[in-house]
């Protein structure tokens, strides 16, 4: 008769919580944690394993995870933790020295892994969740192992750290590669779809800012971007376009009026208007036509009484926030001279 | 940096930027990976002769090796389609999906990924899943919460649904072999032919041996009658067909207009 449900699961989790006692686990909290959610780091408690047999070693690999790891139990040697427990041998032929090094080569590795989540979900990296989450105990090694991972995210990713706050010690990660040609990534989180939303943009603005969705499918057919295609880039067009940046608010669909059967247009959503603008959509279109914006004069006349209007209105906006500034100074001025 | 003995490979921006793209996508068809191989040519070096693929990516990931990540090349368990995801070979978790969702979230995933691997068809009912709610870690949440939760893992590329019920995406295989074989000693499955971790597929109804789709459509591609390969009875299933990339450009066929018609089979 096959073990009951009930049954299996119990042995698993047995089966778990021993693995978590022998190992003397400390829960690997780095790259999951690192999100900000520390009680949902990793699946399970297992630590973060690097493995060992597998693996051809390069300096910079454990490699001798073998001889890292030592006899069981040993709570305080933290390399235990994250050498693979298959690890059997116990002799180290070089002692110490290369344990250190080899912690070091791993926490390498994890904070390579940390930054990659944090380049990826656009958050900023602080020193101290560095320290939290992945240095932990050898804080004393924070700006080699940081010079080190940095080193490899620039070689190997294109990335680059950079210190923007010295006194928070705030980092980011900046981006060498020109992005504008891909569009599939960029300092917006939903990137791959924003060299398509700028040439829509571009549509409806040279159609008047309100575009028939057929004036849309035509450009980017052009493209070889098709409603009913599967693109490596986009995905699904027609769903980007109607219904994902619709919902993120960067354009409108709407059913022409009185149209039948229904046909559709679409217009600039209010985000669009707030974070792109006709210049910077121009600007998009003179490059993608290898030509300058004042090309096509009525569009950069346009455009640049956009630029203007906008200019007003960040003007009025600072005016009215130093306005602001400068009745709290001179209230809390007052309220300070009272208590002298 | 390296200093090492073994011959490392030459990232050129090309490289770096094949691998952002990538990164974002999470998982990628064999198909698409070459155009963005093309495209990654394109925008940096027109001239330059296009690297074998197998070549490129084995280039990228001699840089990568220390880091412990790598460019995983594996095959759709319904019909052999090989895919590409950049794995971290450095945990034995499913940490890369923690930073996406939250505790209550994973929770529900590690259920699923439970029933799923428990099942014998490799699926699990989105009713048997919704069920488990209230044991979730975390926030309470509740069925129509869990419901968008399982879409959205299928959005992201860890699930798949079929008719109502969920398996592993091609991805989270990749992503977690390691971890499941070593979570789930004794329910894993694993397929005859290719030794590899096995959620869908063909078994013998005698000596129950199991095979990847993919697999048996190799292995049973030249016989007329096939054989089960361990106890040589005869196979009782539908032999599908060899993935065919040529044929598939041909036809221009996109993959959410083809209905898969093979039943699952055990």
């Amino acid at each position: 008769m096959p073990r009951g449900q009930k049954s299996k699961l119990r042995a698993r989790e047995k089966r778990r919580q021993a693995r978590a006692e022998t190992q003397g686990l400390e829960v690997a909290k780095s790259t999951g944690a690192a999100a900000g959610k520390p009680s949902s780091s990793v699946f399970g408690d297992r630590p973060e394993n690097l493995p060992a047999a597998g693996t051809p070693s390069t300096p910079e690999a454990p490699e001798g995870a073998t001889s890292g790891a030592t006899a069981a139990g040993s709570g305080t040697n933290p390399s235990k933790n994250i050498n693979s427990p298959k690890a059997g041998s116990a002799s180290s032929p070089k002692g110490t020295e290369s344990s250190l090094s080899e912690i070091l080569n791993n926490k390498v590795v994890l904070l390579v892994q940390f930054l990659l989540q944090k380049y990826q979900k656009k958050e900023p990296i602080r020193k101290a969740d560095m320290l939290k989450f992945v240095i932990k105990q050898y804080k004393n090694h924070f700006n080699e192992i940081l010079k080190r991972a940095s080193d490899h995210m620039e070689l190997a990713f294109g990335v680059d750290l950079k210190e923007v706050d010295p006194t928070r010690h705030c980092y980011a990660l900046v981006n060498k590669l020109d992005l504008t040609y891909d569009s599939a990534l960029n300092e917006d989180e939903h990137m791959p779809k924003t060299g398509i939303l700028m040439i829509v943009l571009g549509v409806i603005f040279m159609r008047g800012n309100c575009a028939p969705e057929e004036a849309i499918w035509e450009v980017l057919n052009m493209m070889g971007v098709y409603a009913d295609r599967k693109h490596f880039i986009y995905g699904d067009p027609k769903k980007v376009l109607t219904e994902d940046l619709v919902q993120l608010k960067y354009l409108e669909y709407r059913q022409v009026a009185n149209s039948e059967p229904p046909r559709y247009e679409f217009l600039w959503g209010p985000r669009a208007h707030a974070e792109a603008s006709k210049m910077k959509v121009l600007k998009f279109l003179a490059k993608v036509h290898d030509t300058v914006p004042t090309a096509f004069p009525s569009w950069y006349e346009e455009a640049l009484r956009d630029e203007e209007e906008r200019a007003r209105a960040r003007a009025a906006a600072r005016a009215h926030t130093a306005a602001l500034a400068s009745v709290r100074s001179r209230a809390i001025a007052s309220t300070s001279s009272q208590a002298n | 940096m390296q200093g090492n003995t073994k011959k490392m490979g030459v990232m050129t921006d090309v490289h770096r930027r094949f691998l952002q793209l990538l990164m974002t996508h999470g998982v990628l068809e064999e198909c698409d990976i070459k155009r963005l191989q093309k495209h990654c040519y394109k925008v940096h070096d027109c001239n330059a002769t296009i690297e074998k693929l197998e070549d490129f990516i084995n280039n990228i990931n001699s840089v990568l090796e220390s880091l412990y990540i790598e460019i995983k090349k594996g095959v759709t368990e319904d019909d052999g389609r090989p895919i590409y995801a950049l794995v971290n070979l450095a945990t034995t978790s499913i940490s890369k999906m923690a930073s996406d969702f939250a505790e209550n979230e994973l929770d529900l995933f590690r259920k699923a990924l439970e029933l799923i691997i428990d099942s014998d068809t490799g699926f699990a009912s989105s009713t048997n899943i919704l069920n488990l709610v209230d044991q979730l870690k975390g926030k309470k949440m509740r069925k129509k919460e869990a419901e968008h939760v399982l879409q959205k893992f299928v959005q992201n590329k860890w699930l798949i649904e079929k008719e109502g019920e969920f398996t592993l995406h091609g991805r989270a295989i990749l992503e977690m072999d390691q971890y499941i074989r070593e979570t789930y000693p004794d329910a894993v499955k694993v397929c005859n032919i290719c030794r590899g971790l096995l959620i869908q597929g063909q078994s013998c109804e005698t000596c129950g041996i199991r095979m990847h789709l993919p697999c048996v459509a190799k292995y049973f591609q030249a016989s007329s009658e096939p054989h089960c390969p361990h106890c040589n009875d005869y196979w009782p299933h539908e032999v599908p067909e060899v993935f065919n990339p040529e044929k598939e450009r041909e036809t221009g066929l996109s993959r959410s207009n083809k209905r898969s018609s093979r039943s699952r089979q055990h």
